[in-house]
């Protein structure tokens, strides 16, 4: 503590002017404490300079310009000291083993690298540095092999989608476990009224690293919630040494990597009124002779979004105490005008040794997330981009005399005026503009999480940890819908409040032992944890509101005539015993084990445990004599390792699904009622995962090449399925839960690092990553006796026994009839039909230019007329990264890739192609005309847009492959001369880079949609928000 | 010092376990109680009743409630959807309207899934009842009361289902394959493979079945509801009214006039249709035929779903939602077809064009007649109903008219004019009389229309195209020909002025006439058969 205060003074007194040439004295130790011989000690771009006694000490006199001295020894790391006006300097210098020695992060504690036998990915903090991100969850892409994510749309409060070695379940949780400094934290998109992402709270910039397991002896520490991965984020911690202030900042503009190809105002005249004829109606698309070309995506979507971030950290420590404190606010507007988060985090790291036997410790991060939104349904009237690739481009958005100046019908209808059309947009969309604008969707978040430690070391070999964490997250959610147009007007206007409380405790006790005899080490973990949550809901909502005046920014009371309360409260909890060996012999062989009894709150009293056990071994034959004896192995292969894991986790489950039946709230008007609304399965008992890795780790060339490799298995049993019940059985939901069903996941992974060059000047490295992914069902539930070979997963997927989850089903296109302009389809025994679209029925025909439909030849398309249209995830994926240097420049270019899927389009089967009054895409212009024309679109027919495009079926016209290549980051950064800034920041500034880049800016793909990334993860694309391209400049000061 | 601190390790560890939190595990859930409490005392049995009622007001939709299946609104839209009284204006129900169904398609699995979910709430709470009775837990007549309304509601929805995904019974005279009947409560997962083991019922068996319910219901059943229970709880009367309806779809015209019987006075006086009083729960006709809708309890509402500001089937399903007109706070999506309005044996004078129905704005911005039965556009409270008297009236019309043979029925005739004379001018010369009939059947298709009339917008045209379907009389052939989807503007519509349908009818013998069993059914019960060609 003096020494922090020294500290203090020395930073005060460093503004006073250099005194008059004096002595300094001081000693340097290693950190064990024993004095440093021979050290050098010298006053930074000066000649004076000394080295240590014997016992570390030395004298030395000053220059009258010493500002800077530097001791350094050989095998260990230099150091920095402000000299000020100091007298005396004592140093510690940290052996450069030490500190190089990679360690990994895993549960309940640490491993060093090289004898780490399980598979984990690190992610240096450095990679996502700078880049613009509302949360950490959005810049794993591409970072670590056999992690798979998805930004699905351009929304910046949505969080990513992550799988870690592909889908592991089919209805319990498949997104991993995120970990916070060694304690889970809660995770998940959970705003009432808004997108919110919870690891929005975690400030990217606080991150130190990140360690992604991935294979089951890694995870089986964790049990029960290890099945789909976890992965770990370590914060920052001060360490020793002179206190730094960082102030980071970045500012840049958000756009639209890319929009829809809609028709303007002319062409949709055009479609629209030949869409009538077809169908012998007269024109109702009408020429505006003011000439209104409405492009109505930019509209609901804005050019040059501003974004920004500021941090600033304070970092330090003395020999007992160590702290790391940061501030930070960021701001990104996204794309769509209503679309935003807003952050506010403060983080404390704080650690302190009492004593030899007790260190104490405690984290707290406090944040607040705003965040704004909009009505995102694809299918709502009212939804951002489902009305914008819909309305009519020849009407008028704003009409200076209208409410607000919007072109709406207020009050006569709810609806937007026909501008010259006879009629208005089909469906009713409404005025994209007003609802933007008008209605509001907030959500402000308070989220503290605490986490505080102490360590009592009983002997040196032997270590107790206690640690207590509360993670709380507040959701206060506001929306309002205004009553003049759009979702508010049928109920006079909506308020809307709801608030959400969770409360997440967990209390961890462990011991860590570890003993070395003649070569063999032994470490030992042992212990307990205990999480509970509650989560508490309730929500207000009223409509039929008085005036405007009350919709702006919360419900008031007595405002509103109708007025409906909702709430509602959950807990669960978990119990965990767990153990770990890890022993090494020589550092070449190498063994783990792993044991986690897991409890949890979801599973019947007699079905509550289960026991996950995990094992790996390795092995370095690069350690071995006869590898260390030959000149050429050790040459070439600096380091190599074998490495092989079993183990088996399980996966969490959610509420009481062991309850055999039970009955909740069912209100008959506003009569209480109650009705039977679960049944479950008292047998229910964990999923298991078998998990199985072969592993290869290969350093080449002293660390130049660094391969790695990865086979991995994962065999998941005992799935627990909702299985479906049939809907006669009336069951609520349609499924009871079940231990049935197995699937797999099959994959490898590789990844090589490259050093290409290592000059002064100039630097190359460079990273490629690639990883693919066999998912496959093996094994659903019987009916009967009889296997079920699939179940139905909404209108589009199928799960189905022997292929991925979640394949395309639906008809195969055949194309045109060339002679009528009909869509034909193959039936299931390959024949060829043509879809006569108006009177619904498909006739055989002998091929595409056959027109005639006998009715003879009458059939139709059923269920059992439905293929398989490819897989909705990717197969493989990965990313190619280079970094540049050439003196003070740097330049960071990252390139991923993805591939191996296909993506139903159903933005552009139900929007782009749709056969009613609505505005199409650009791709529509190629429809039949004439007896004759060769062409992929139908004729048009208005009205029948179910019939020509088959909507609510997947169907191969618009299943594309989901294939591409995307230049992620292009960062060019400088970081400016030390003794430039010296000069000029007169020992004031440490460190200035600047650095501007680009973000998600080019996307190579075949795909027709806006983005190849916009999709579920079935696979299909829903008129989501575009993705967004940022481009920023900022700089990082150091102090 | 070392040796002491290491003594202290085992306090401190034992200290850890032994306070490991069992009570993180040992919970409950808040939001739902156990079965036994739902049936607990008379209070509980009733709110479990409630529970069954709200099944049939708003069930399962695509994994979320609302929409007003099978019975708060949605049956009512898709009845008449499939019909050609109605012009579908937007995408809502055009699959319905143009019979583009398929087994995926979400509003045939909506309907059939919380059918069924009714069903099978009404089976547990049966037993549930039952046990509670044979207790003490409540008396044993509430008992059978209770149960007596859960079985009227099994029976309705078993009809609704024949109605839609059956060929109608007199194809083959309930010969033809039916839809699974459900009479057993499965509420825990064993009882899901007897499920598995019983195929299609045949019509017939199913609606047996239907009777046998139906006749339990009309001797447990309380005579009168009041209070809020009123109208939208059944009575006896209900259940009288539905036998009538299920008899009819069998062609049991002698049999229904039996049930009516009971509910209609032998003396009728056609000129004061409110004097027309039910002997059982003194129903009766409002006097004007917008009475049901400006009161939802009127005294003609003999059954209806209720529906409430707090508690309705929102603007995604919502009568007054989905068929108000779009300036009135309505969506404006099934408007009135001129192929009804324009019929020329609608009175151009008949109050009901101006009581019941407005011009107004559809969901595209274009005019159309829609009706004004459902008004409450912003609460949307209108209840959905389901049984009024003037069915019960017209349906003894048609039974009495059917089975007199050669002669043209006088009590058929009275019977049409208690409901006709309300909504027509000067009745005592305007209403019928034995000459306006050449023949029986000319009696029977007034009735069938005046039915058209008095019931439009009321879901109950579908039901009548199929029952109908068997008869040259009276069949539409199949789906009848239909007006274009969205076809709009006021100029089509004219008392009296010919209009052309322009989407072509579908005929009976074709597929689409029956809907598709979802396709979840077939893949989870494969015993169930697919109707042919989904």
């Amino acid at each position: 503590m003096r020494k922090l205060y020294l500290l203090l003074l020395g930073v005060v007194f460093a503004v006073a002017p250099a005194l008059a040439q004096r002595t300094l004295t001081g000693k340097v130790s290693d950190e064990k404490g024993n004095p440093v011989a021979n050290a050098s000690v010298v006053v930074k771009g000066t000649t004076s300079g000394t080295t240590t006694k014997a016992d570390g000490t030395y004298s030395l006199s000053l220059p009258a310009n010493a500002q800077v001295l530097v001791i350094s020894s050989v095998d260990m790391i230099a150091q920095e000291f402000n000299i000020g006006n100091l007298s005396a300097i004592n140093a510690t210098l940290m052996s450069e083993d030490k500190v190089m020695e990679e360690v990994v992060v895993v549960g309940y504690g640490t491993q060093q690298k090289k004898a780490f036998t399980g598979s984990a990915s690190k992610i240096d903090a450095k990679e996502f540095a700078n880049l613009i991100t509302p949360s950490v969850d959005k810049q794993l892409a591409g970072r670590a092999t056999g992690v798979q994510v998805t930004n699905s749309s351009g929304l910046v409060n949505q969080p990513a989608r992550i799988f870690i070695r592909g889908v592991n379940s089919i209805n319990q949780s498949t997104g991993p476990l995120f970990v916070v400094d060694g304690v889970p934290i809660i995770t998940g998109n959970l705003a009432a009224a808004t997108n919110s992402n919870a690891l929005g709270d975690i400030n990217p910039a606080d991150i130190e690293s990140i360690e992604v397991l991935k294979d089951g002896s890694a995870t089986a520490i964790f049990g029960s919630r290890a099945a789909a991965g976890v992965v770990m984020i370590t914060t920052k911690k001060g360490s020793k040494g002179k206190a730094k202030v960082s102030y980071d900042m970045s500012m840049g503009f958000s756009n639209t990597l890319k929009r829809f190809d809609l028709l303007n105002a002319d062409e949709f005249v055009t479609i629209t009124n030949e869409k009538l004829a077809n169908r012998g109606q007269a024109p109702r698309a009408g020429v505006n002779p003011g000439g209104v070309n409405t492009d109505w995506q930019s509209v609901a979507l804005i050019n040059n979004a501003l974004v920004q971030t500021h941090n600033l950290s304070y970092q330090g420590g003395t020999a007992k105490t160590s702290f790391f404190f940061s501030a930070n606010y960021s701001k990104q507007q996204g794309v769509v005008i209503s679309n935003y988060n807003k952050t506010f985090r403060v983080r404390t790291n704080l650690e302190h040794e009492v004593n030899d036997f007790l260190k104490i410790g405690n984290n707290l991060s406090v944040s607040r997330q705003d965040d704004g939104d909009q009505n995102n349904g694809s299918n709502s009237l009212s939804g951002s981009i489902a009305s914008a690739l819909r309305l009519l481009p020849n009407v008028n958005p704003y009409n200076i005399n209208g409410p607000s100046g919007f072109n709406v019908s207020f009050p006569a209808a709810n609806a937007i005026p026909v501008g010259p059309n006879t009629q208005g947009v089909d469906d009713n969309f409404t005025n994209v503009a007003f609802t933007l604008s008008q209605n509001k969707y907030t959500s402000d978040k308070i989220r503290i999480i605490n986490n505080a430690f102490a360590e009592l070391s009983f002997t040196k070999r032997f270590k107790f940890r206690s640690v207590m964490s509360a993670d709380w997250f507040n959701d206060y959610s506001f929306q309002s819908l205004d009553p003049r147009h759009g979702d508010g007007y049928s109920s006079g206007g909506i308020a809307y409040n709801a608030n959400q409380n969770i409360l997440r405790t967990v209390w961890q006790n462990y011991v860590n032992y570890n003993f070395k005899t003649k070569g063999h080490t032994f470490y030992l973990t042992a212990g307990h944890e205990v999480q509970k949550q509650t989560s508490k809901f309730i929500s207000v909502t009223g409509s039929t509101v008085i005036d405007l005046f009350f919709l702006k920014e919360n419900l008031i009371s007595g405002t509103a005539s109708t007025q409906q309360v909702g709430g509602s409260l959950s807990r669960s909890g978990f119990e965990s015993l767990f153990g770990r060996l890890n022993y090494d012999y020589k550092n070449r062989y190498f063994l783990q084990a792993s044991v986690r009894r897991d409890g949890q709150s979801s599973l019947a009293k007699d079905k509550r445990y289960g026991s996950f056990p995990g094992i790996s071994v390795g092995w370095r034959p690069s350690e071995e004599a006869i590898w260390k004896n030959s000149a050429f192995l050790t040459k070439t292969f600096t380091d190599v390792k074998f490495k092989y894991s079993y183990a088996k986790v399980g996966n969490t489950l959610g509420g009481f699904p062991f309850l055999s039946a039970t009955f909740g709230p069912a209100p008959y008007g506003n009569i209480n009622g109650i009705a039977l609304n679960f049944i479950g399965n008292p047998a229910l008992q964990w999923e298991t995962s078998s998990k199985y890795d072969f592993g290869m780790e290969v350093g080449m060339f002293k660390g130049r090449v660094n391969l790695s490799f990865d086979w991995f298995l994962n065999d998941v049993d005992n799935l627990v399925l909702a299985v479906p019940t049939p809907p006669s059985a009336g069951i609520p939901g349609n499924s009871i839960s079940q231990n049935i069903g197995t699937l797999q996941n099959k994959g490898t992974e590789f990844s090589i690092d490259l050093s290409l060059v290592r000059q002064k000047d100039w630097g190359w490295d460079m990273n490629f990553n690639y990883s693919n992914i066999k998912n496959k069902i093996t094994k659903l539930f019987s009916v009967n006796g009889t296997p079920v070979p699939y179940i139905q997963n909404g209108a589009y997927n199928l799960i189905r026994v022997g292929d991925p989850i979640n394949i395309i089903h639906g008809y195969e296109y055949a194309g045109v009839n060339t002679a009528n302009g009909y869509p034909m389809y193959y039936k299931a025994d390959g024949r060829l039909v043509t879809h006569n679209v108006v009177n619904g029925l498909y006739y055989f025909v002998n091929n595409g230019n056959d027109g005639n439909l006998l009715s003879t030849n009458a059939t139709s398309m059923g269920f059992a007329d439905r293929k398989k249209l490819g897989q909705g995830i990717p197969t493989y994926f990965g990313a190619w990264t280079n970094n540049f240097r050439y003196k003070q420049f740097d330049m960071e270019v990252m390139l991923r890739y993805s591939g191996g899927n296909k993506i139903m389009n159903t933005t552009a089967q139900e929007a782009l192609f749709s056969q009613s009054i609505h505005n199409n895409g650009k791709a529509i212009l190629r429809r039949w005309t004439k007896p004759g024309d060769v062409t992929d679109v139908p004729r048009l027919f208005w009205g029948l847009s179910n019939n020509v495009n088959q909507n609510s079926i997947a169907n191969s016209r618009f299943v594309e492959s989901g294939n591409y290549v995307r230049l992620q980051n292009l960062v060019i950064s400088y970081t400016m001369d030390r003794d430039l800034i010296s000069r000029v920041g007169k020992g004031y500034v440490e460190s200035v880079k600047f650095f501007v880049q680009g973000q998600n800016l080019f996307v190579w793909s075949k795909y027709s949609g806006a983005d190849p990334d916009n999709v579920t993860a079935g696979g299909i694309d829903q008129s989501v928000s575009p993705q967004i391209r940022t481009i920023s400049f900022g700089m990082n000061v150091g102090f | 010092m070392k040796n002491k601190l290491n003594l202290l390790a085992i306090p401190v560890l034992a200290l850890v376990l032994l306070t490991g939190c069992k009570k993180a595990l040992d919970l409950q859930p808040y939001t739902s109680v156990a079965v036994d409490v739902a049936f607990s005392n008379a209070d509980k049995c009733l709110t479990s009743l409630y529970g069954v009622y709200d099944a049939a007001q708003s069930g399962d939709y695509l994994g979320g409630a609302g929409r007003g299946y099978p019975f708060g609104a949605a049956n009512i839209e898709q009845g008449d959807a499939r019909g050609e009284d109605v012009i579908n204006i937007a995408a809502f129900y055009q699959i319905t309207y143009q019979a583009t169904y398929n087994a995926t398609a979400a509003n045939c699995e909506g309907h059939w899934n919380s059918l069924y979910s009714l069903i099978n709430k009404a089976n547990v709470c049966i037993d549930g009842f039952r046990g509670a009775g044979s207790r003490g837990a409540v008396p044993a007549a509430t008992a059978l009361q209770f149960e007596a309304e859960c079985r009227f509601l099994r029976a309705m929805a078993h009809h609704e289902l024949m109605v839609h995904w059956a060929r109608p019974y007199r194809d083959g005279n309930g010969t033809q394959v039916g839809v699974p009947y459900r009479d057993f409560a499965v509420n825990v997962p064993a009882t899901v493979d007897l499920v598995r083991n019983l195929p299609r019922a045949v019509g017939d068996s199913v609606y047996r079945r239907v009777l046998r319910d139906l006749d339990f219901a009309e001797t447990n059943m309380a005579a009168t509801t009041t209070g809020t229970a009123r109208t939208v709880r059944a009575t006896k009367a209900a259940a009288i009214a539905l036998k009538m309806r299920v008899k009819m779809h069998m062609g049991d015209f002698a049999g229904a006039i039996v049930e009516g019987n009971k509910l209609i006075p032998a003396v009728l006086t056609p000129l004061t249709p409110t004097s027309v009083v039910s002997p059982i729960g003194s129903w009766a006709l409002t006097a004007s035929p917008d009475g049901p809708f400006t009161n939802n309890s009127s005294t003609e509402s003999i059954f209806s779903v209720r529906n409430d500001a707090l508690d309705n089937t929102g603007v995604n399903g919502a009568l007054p939602a989905m068929l108000g007109a779009a300036n009135l706070g309505g969506r404006g999506l099934l408007a009135v077809s001129p192929i009804i309005w324009n019929n020329a044996g609608w009175r151009c004078d008949d109050v009901r064009r101006t009581l019941l129905y407005v011009s107004g704005t559809n969901a595209n911005g274009g005019q159309s007649i829609f009706t004004n039965k459902y008004r409450d556009y912003v609460g949307r409270s209108d209840f959905a109903p389901q049984i009024r008297y003037a069915e019960v009236l017209l349906m003894q019309a048609e039974c009495e008219a059917r089975v007199a043979g050669t002669t043209v029925s006088l009590r058929a005739i009275d019977l049409l004019n208690t409901v006709r004379n309300r909504s027509i001018p000067t009745p005592a010369t305007n209403q019928y009389v034995v000459a306006n009939f050449a023949t029986p059947v000319d009696l029977v298709k007034a009735i069938l229309l005046e039915r058209r009339i008095e019931f439009l917008l009321e879901g109950k045209r579908w039901a009548d195209i199929s029952r109908l379907s068997q008869e040259a009389d009276y069949t539409t052939g199949g789906i009848p020909a239909k007006a274009v989807n969205g076809a709009q503007g006021l100029a089509m519509y004219g008392c009296g002025t010919p209009y052309t349908a322009g989407q072509a009818g579908i005929g009976y013998g074709d597929y689409r006439f029956i809907w598709p069993i979802p396709a979840n059914e077939i893949i989870q019960n494969p015993i169930i058969t697919q109707n042919p060609l989904y």
